[in-house]
């Protein structure tokens, strides 16, 4: 913070996305890291699971990710010692936010999704800025895609306004298949028009039953 | 805030089985603030040729004229109506003309050529041609139409398809651009008729 030079960040590029349903969450990114025209690796992983029911997936500078993830995992860990359980994912969103917001004036260039299951076994999403401001929605997208693909999600999904009274649940009507092929095809079309989308997309599915990963490829060029 | 992003804009053409749609949002704006809710962007140069032109209004307008008087000048001569290939390359020049001073408009050309051949260009400020089998683009929305339009077009739609397709693509773009949006005009063209139709949408 004292010695802050003229390089302090990058763009590194990708695209997250999540899709909550209503025992299911979907989260998925791809796997290119990139810096201006350059790809630096085809094969990076954006998305860290931080405790059993709840996965982020992060794009922006990855060297802020990495800290990021790191600090958070650290604070994940310090609470089951505390509390004698894992941490929940609301509970994970709010410690997101407290710390995103304690590096305010010198954020964490990290644009966040988060998805998992709640204290009931429903899907929730979290999207974030990078200091912290957070909502809790039924389906995201965040980093260089996200203008690209978060129209299409709008159209297939449309969620009911926060503003209605009384307050409507935010899941998306989907099963769960239908909700990981709705991803697929989004990062299909969001990689033909962006460079920093593409090689593979990773995708994480939180259930009752737990998590899996599953790697679908996508364009190289 | 660029000179493009004044009035904010979304115009979208997409190409189907021997027709094509080209549609148009309908806000005008200073900046944030919005001054019209029925603003054209969308010009007709002949019955099987549009024009579509996004970026600032006053140009845009000033353009249409511009390339109304030239189409006529043309009929006049030639004693028929400007092929749509013809047509964009006379876009180009005029736009050419003005290269150290530009038109500050990103124009959409859509018509249907000798024996119904759809065609569809986008151009840049200074006229260079964009040329796509599938769909062009343009204005302060253009990326959100990318996605829409990445995701929703096929090759070979039927009339009433394509305009459904554009329809639903351009509502949901402009419904995450901030600058563009109030409902669209859409423009159906086939050989025998032409569908004209205003859409209804998000009044913010």
């Amino acid at each position: 913070m004292s010695r802050r030079g003229d390089w302090v960040y990058e763009n590194n590029g990708g695209t997250c996305v999540a899709i909550a349903g209503a025992d299911y969450c979907v989260v998925a990114a791809d796997t290119r890291l990139s810096v201006g025209y350059n790809i630096l690796t085809r094969d990076h992983s954006k998305i860290c699971e931080l405790a059993d029911k709840c996965a982020l997936a992060s794009s922006g500078f990855q060297g802020d990710i990495k800290a990021l993830h790191k600090n958070l995992a650290a604070r994940e860990l310090l609470y089951q010692h505390q509390h004698n359980k894992r941490m929940s994912c609301p509970a994970m969103a709010q410690l997101l936010s407290n710390t995103l917001y304690y590096k305010r004036f010198f954020p964490y260039y990290a644009f966040n999704v988060l998805g998992g299951l709640d204290s009931e076994g429903k899907g929730c999403v979290f999207t974030y800025d990078a200091v912290g401001s957070y909502e809790r929605t039924g389906y995201s997208a965040q980093g260089t895609g996200s203008a690209l693909i978060m129209p299409v999600l709008d159209n297939q999904l449309k969620s009911p306004s926060p503003l209605l009274l009384p307050a409507r649940d935010a899941v998306t009507p989907l099963s769960e298949t239908e909700a990981v092929d709705l991803v697929k095809d989004v990062f299909a079309s969001a990689t033909e028009r962006d460079i920093y989308t593409g090689d593979k997309l990773e995708i994480v599915v939180i259930n009752k039953a737990g998590t899996k990963r599953e790697y679908i490829d996508l364009r190289k060029d | 805030m660029s000179i493009f992003e004044y009035n904010g804009s979304a115009v979208v053409a997409m190409v189907g089985k021997n027709c094509f749609a080209i549609a148009s949002d309908r806000r005008l704006g200073v900046q944030l603030q919005t001054v019209a809710t029925d603003f054209q962007r969308v010009f007709k140069i002949h019955d099987k040729l549009y024009i579509g032109l996004s970026g600032l209004a006053t140009d845009a307008q000033t353009l249409y004229q511009r390339l109304v008087f030239r189409h006529k000048l043309y009929q006049l001569r030639e004693e028929r109506d400007m092929k749509p290939q013809t047509f964009a390359s006379l876009v180009s020049a005029l736009l050419y003309e003005k290269r150290f001073g530009p038109y500050f408009c990103q124009p959409v050309i859509a018509g249907l050529g000798e024996d119904n051949e759809p065609f569809i260009c986008t151009m840049d400020c200074i006229g260079a041609k964009e040329l796509a089998k599938d769909f062009v683009v343009s204005g302060t929305a253009s990326e959100s139409l990318y996605g829409a339009c990445e995701s929703m077009y096929k090759p070979n739609m039927e009339p009433e398809e394509l305009f459904e397709t554009i329809s639903q693509a351009l509502q949901s773009s402009v419904d995450r651009d901030c600058l563009s949006g109030w409902g669209g005009f859409v423009l159906l063209v086939t050989p025998t008729e032409v569908k004209e139709c205003v859409i209804k949408g998000r009044m913010d």
